[in-house]
């Protein structure tokens, strides 16, 4: 009677040979059932582990394939001058960029943010490549036909510049329009090193656009209102500007302070920056980190009319309020902070 | 009658058009369509994700979609090609050193083929900053004459800031979606 005792409910108790057997049997079902489910529950996080696995293994592939069609390319064009144009095979290259970046976006939600950062990363330094490799492979004639339906194409057209008939020449350099190329055509200061940089802009001139690019170590003065700023590759420099009533731009800086005051502000790929900052709307930050904010500090004579030519005389305090694209939450980005107090230089004075 | 028809037809009888901004991040989407539904535009944060805005114009609903241009909510573009009528690419004119990403950008926008019906409009916007460059060298740069040749397009000269140009140019995008879509009118 106590075999029965110990024996499953249902299992009936009879002769005790076949009570061995139906226990036997019982137990043998539970443990398939319990395998049964574990294995059920093994195979959500398994699956997910494996597409990611698999993702990247796919996106490894194709990057490896993109890059080798890409030396490819730009060797056979460089050893000999490529008889027929290298254009269609780098659309295809470009049309798998796209794919790539296509499947990332699909896949973004199961992957772990790093891998999506990563990705994206790869996918614009392939795309980079790609630029690099057209611009040096296709045939600058590419860009002559000119006068072909232009007058139907455009409806409104101011006269050009003096200075940009350099552009309407057939340069060899046309076509990969970097900043050397056609920069010239803007006003600014390029390519120094170690220099007090000084500009004032005469409010009887017509008020245009500044640019600042591949300076190091420099200090930037410009007084007066300007309407456009654009600011690319400056290293360890101070710049300080008057009021912008347009937009600034500013990307790849390192090591810089900037005391600046306009109506748009947007910083990309800037690192262990300072900026003293009056903005009517939020300025924003992409692809930066080390950025530290505090509110405009310049003076000059004749700031405060020129802040008020440019609309700029009230303090906003939207300084402080700086959207990281990079980081779309609710908690604070790792990528900038407020200056504090102490460490915030005086009112900066330049004459 | 399956729900896309019924759009379909809805959408006829309001004579609705759905136009889509792009561009880069600062080529001035954004102040393009306040000022042409005669809004402020003296305070305009850069765009985190969209705006819509339905615009009376003539005798049609603008149904304008403005997404934002930075680059990091660029791969999101996508997600707003579904039936668009017509597209409008902003250029900003004084930015000569990124108008080859800009050139980048709106060709692989046009490789799209959910887009590849609709018009499209490239505003050679910032018109009024000196030293920008003019519609024609804009063209030029955008190697626009390569486009497909059964593509409706126009490039159009117009500063946000002034108003200039907004109003041709958007006249000749409705004219040629109404071409298109409402013969019959």
């Amino acid at each position: 009677m106590e075999d029965s005792h110990l024996a499953p409910p249902d299992s009936t108790p009879s002769a005790a040979g076949s009570d061995a057997t139906l226990q036997r049997k019982h137990a043998a079902m539970l443990e398939r059932l319990s395998n049964l489910h574990q294995s059920r529950v093994a195979q959500k996080p398994n699956s997910e582990t494996d597409s990611i696995q698999s993702f990247l293994n796919r996106f490894t592939e194709s990057k490896l394939s993109i890059e080798s069609q890409l030396s490819r390319i730009s060797q056979t064009s460089s050893s000999s001058y490529p008889s027929n144009s290298p254009k269609p095979e780098l659309e295809n290259v470009a049309v798998s960029i796209s794919t790539l970046e296509k499947l990332v976006a699909e896949s973004s939600y199961l992957l772990p943010s790093y891998e999506v950062r990563t990705c994206l990363k790869t996918i614009s330094d392939l795309k980079q490549s790609l630029d690099d490799v057209t611009s040096r492979v296709i045939p600058k004639k590419k860009f002559s036909f000119k006068n072909k339906k232009k007058a139907a194409s455009a409806i409104y057209s101011i006269p050009p510049p003096p200075q940009s008939d350099v552009v309407n020449e057939e340069s060899d350099e046309l076509p990969k329009l970097g900043s050397e190329n056609v920069g010239f055509v803007s006003p600014g200061f390029r390519a120094k090193e170690n220099e007090v940089l000084v500009k004032e802009f005469n409010r009887d001139f017509e008020i245009g656009e500044f640019t600042l690019s591949d300076l190091k170590g420099c200090e930037v003065r410009l007084k007066g209102c300007l309407r456009a700023f654009f600011v690319n590759k400056l290293k360890d420099c101070k710049v300080f500007v008057g009021p912008v009533f347009g937009s600034v731009l500013i990307e790849e800086v390192e090591g810089c302070v900037f005391v600046l005051a306009s109506h748009q502000i947007r910083i990309h790929n800037a690192k262990k920056c300072d900026f003293y900052l009056r903005v009517r709307s939020r300025p924003i930050i992409e692809d930066s980190n080390g950025v530290r904010f505090g509110p405009y500090c310049l003076r000059y004579d004749g700031i405060e009319k020129d802040l008020e030519e440019a609309n700029l005389s009230e303090e906003t305090g939207n300084w402080a309020n700086v959207d990281d694209f990079r980081w779309l939450r609710a908690v604070q980005s790792p990528n900038w902070s407020v200056l504090p107090e102490n460490d915030r230089v005086e009112m900066v004075h330049i004459s | 009658m399956g729900l896309l028809s019924i759009i379909r037809k809805i959408k006829r009888k309001e004579k609705e058009m759905r136009i889509l901004m792009v561009g880069l991040d600062n080529s001035g989407k954004t102040t393009i369509v306040l000022k042409i539904n005669g809004e402020d535009t003296s305070v305009i944060s850069p765009t985190l994700g969209f705006n819509i805005k339905t615009i009376a114009y003539q005798k049609y609903a603008l149904n304008i979609w403005d997404v934002g241009g930075q680059k990091t909510i660029r791969s999101y573009w996508r997600n707003y090609f579904e039936q668009t009528d017509g597209l409008v690419w902003v250029v900003d004119s004084s930015d000569l050193r990124r108008l080859d990403d800009c050139k980048y950008e709106l060709h692989n926008l046009l490789k799209e083929e959910r887009l590849s019906g609709a018009s499209l409009l490239i505003f050679a916007n910032k018109q009024d900053i000196q030293g920008s460059l003019s519609p024609d060298e804009i063209a030029k740069v955008l190697n626009l004459e390569a486009m497909d040749k059964s593509r409706h397009w126009r490039i159009v000269g117009c500063s946000a800031y002034t108003g200039e140009g907004l109003l041709e140019g958007f006249d000749w995008l409705v004219q040629d979606i109404a071409s298109r879509i409402y013969m019959l009118d």
